[in-house]
């Protein structure tokens, strides 16, 4: 009798080990972290930080997590805590802490200790806010970065049917060498198309309570310049926001990206002429070139208090502003005008003309 | 020739070198005004074009400068035709507004609205046209000005360059509006050149239309046949005495 449950439950357990648990999932799931997050519907509702109610999704698609940049991390690389079942002991994701892997460069541990470090001094980092109010409006790593998969062209993807063919030569594992080459490659090329640059940005810097809880112009004129609109059509040779705010050419980068009002900005007056003549853009560019104008127009330019280290004085903008809205002024009127009067003098015509052949006196 | 069999009297409107200059300045104008425009696209109609975008979008841009080029040597060679060769002296003559145009407009208005019984009679150009023409020296100095200067770009103050781009918009809007309202109309939709006035391309006027819009001209052109008819009879009775 007790050999015949033993037996039942025997085959119970190991059918329900066989079902439940894929081969792949041993592959790279040690922990086993899969067993529950691979279910879709894994999540629940819980609060923001500002008690708004937020949807969290802890579904994880294996598949994708493996083709991302982080495939090769173990759940518990980022995530501490997770020793107990509900996790009441999680705690946030800290991407500056040292990770298990070896930077291959050093032969030390991996960290983003050094790029947090150059965020926590630009112009959105809490040490190089000029404010010290309103800190949970300056972006986290995760509010541009998330974990996305390699995505490579499909020249470099033919072309890697060969050349990978070489690498194994010596490397071992394909799995990693495909890896490899498509980190390579991936890195190698602009990540972000311009579209997606002035979308990301906009996502903070076109929201007005947010910019004047900052003091900041909301960007609302960038989309009607030339640059604006050659992104719009898919054109990556022209400036984005990166371009001018953080270019890598002059020693920036997006992580250390400073305020406009920055002796060091790219965009202050003492850089812009070289920031707008880099990469041949406006290469020959005069100092009046990149002075005394606005690239783009914001809702707050005109009328609000100047600030110090202003470029362009407020008196300068209330000017320019008033130029440019009687050119507007003076056209519209012409066009109504001009137009309206060709229009007029066109009907009366037909009118006349119509006239003329009912009277029969149209020749 | 006429539509009603008849045979009827036509006139050089438009000379070869005049329709060259102007089937040269109305492609590069529509060019020039689709091109411009595609700047103004909302978002949605320019998601449309896909990943093409970027391809038109270049060659919007060769094509505007292209297209403007050809604008400005058509415009600049037209200021020196009608300074140098005879026929174009003649058409900047016959151009020039003069105190009687201003008569013609009070009295063809008057004309339209029924207190009057004919139109006034007017000359190789009328009030309209004249006013049409210089409109174009005006439309045309501003956009090339401004667009020569945001093509060099790099040479002005940021402000300056923001001003041409309002005045070259402004012009190009206004220019494009004015040539739909006041010229595509006259020339295609006037009840008595519809579907068009084929001048453009054959350069002949009607002697029906002749009548209606230019009878002082046609006055002229008939007074200066006349004269020349008389001439040559004179030589041919020279040529008879002689003989």
């Amino acid at each position: 009798m007790i050999n015949r449950v033993y037996f039942t439950v025997c085959c119970i357990l190991s059918g329900v080990i066989l079902l439940g648990a894929p081969n792949s999932v041993y592959a790279t799931d040690d922990e086993n972290c899969l067993m529950c997050h691979k279910y879709a519907g894994l999540g629940r509702y819980g609060k923001d930080e500002n008690q708004n109610a937020k949807k969290r999704v802890f579904y994880v698609n294996e598949e994708q997590y493996k083709a991302s940049y982080h495939g090769k991390l173990r759940c518990k690389s980022c995530h501490d805590g997770v020793e107990e079942i509900p996790h009441t002991d999680v705690e946030a994701v800290n991407c500056a802490k040292d990770c298990h892997l070896k930077d291959p460069s050093t032969g030390r541990d991996f960290s983003h200790k050094a790029i947090k470090k150059d965020l926590d001094f630009s112009a959105h980092g809490y040490k190089g806010s000029r404010t010290d109010e309103h800190m949970e409006d300056l972006p986290n790593c995760k509010d541009c970065h998330s974990n996305k998969a390699y995505q490579i062209g499909m020249d470099e993807q033919i072309a890697s049917m060969k050349f990978i063919k070489i690498c194994l030569e010596c490397h071992e594992s394909k799995e990693w060498t495909e890896r490899f080459y498509r980190h390579m490659f991936y890195r190698a090329s602009t990540r972000r198309s311009s579209k997606e640059v002035v979308a990301l940005c906009s996502k903070c810097h076109a929201d007005q309570a947010m910019m004047e809880r900052h003091d900041l112009d909301v960007v609302v004129g960038f989309k009607d310049t030339f640059h604006g609109k050659a992104i719009v059509y898919g054109d990556e040779e022209v400036a984005n926001c990166l371009n001018c705010h953080a270019p890598y050419g002059l020693g920036f980068s997006p992580h250390r990206v400073k305020s406009s009002r920055d002796d060091v900005s790219p965009v202050s007056p003492e850089h812009k002429l070289e920031t707008c003549a880099q990469q041949g853009c406006h290469a020959g560019a005069k100092e009046e070139f990149a002075s005394k104008g606005k690239v783009h127009a914001s809702l707050q330019s005109a009328g609000r208090q100047a600030r110090a280290g202003e470029e362009v004085s407020q008196a300068e903008l209330a000017f320019q502003t008033w130029v440019l809205n009687l050119i507007n002024l003076i056209y519209k009127i012409l066009i109504v005008g001009v137009v309206g009067g060709l229009g007029m003098h066109r009907l009366l015509d037909l009118y006349a003309s119509r006239r003329a052949s009912k009277m029969g006196g149209h020749h | 020739m006429s539509h009603h069999g008849k045979k009827q009297r036509t006139f050089l409107r438009l000379t070869v070198s005049q329709r060259i200059q102007h089937v040269i300045l109305f492609t590069s104008t529509g060019l020039l005004i689709l091109t411009g425009f595609m700047l103004l696209g909302e978002r949605w109609a320019i998601d449309l074009f896909g990943s093409a975008g970027n391809t038109i979008f270049y060659w919007r841009g060769v094509v505007h400068r292209i297209a403007g080029v050809a604008v400005t040597l058509v415009c600049l060679y037209h200021m020196v035709y009608v300074v140098v060769s005879e026929e174009g002296r003649s058409w900047l003559r016959d151009m020039l507004p003069r105190l009687k145009d201003g008569v013609d407009a009070g009295q063809n208005v008057s004309f339209m609205l029924g207190f009057r019984k004919a139109r006034p009679k007017m000359d190789r150009f009328t009030y309209m046209e004249k006013l049409e023409y210089f409109s174009v020296y005006f439309g045309m100095f501003i956009v090339i000005l401004t667009g020569t200067m945001m093509w060099t770009e790099w040479l002005w103050p940021k402000f300056y360059l923001d001003v041409a781009d309002a005045l070259h918009l402004g012009e190009a809007t206004l220019a494009a509006l004015a040539i739909i309202v006041g010229h595509i109309f006259t020339v295609h939709y006037n009840p008595h050149v519809y579907p068009m006035n084929k001048a453009f391309i054959d350069g002949q006027i009607s002697e029906e239309i002749m009548l209606e819009e230019h009878p002082l001209w046609l006055d002229r052109l008939e007074a200066e046949e006349a004269t020349a008819t008389a001439a040559a009879t004179e030589k041919d009775v020279e040529k008879r005495d002689d003989a």
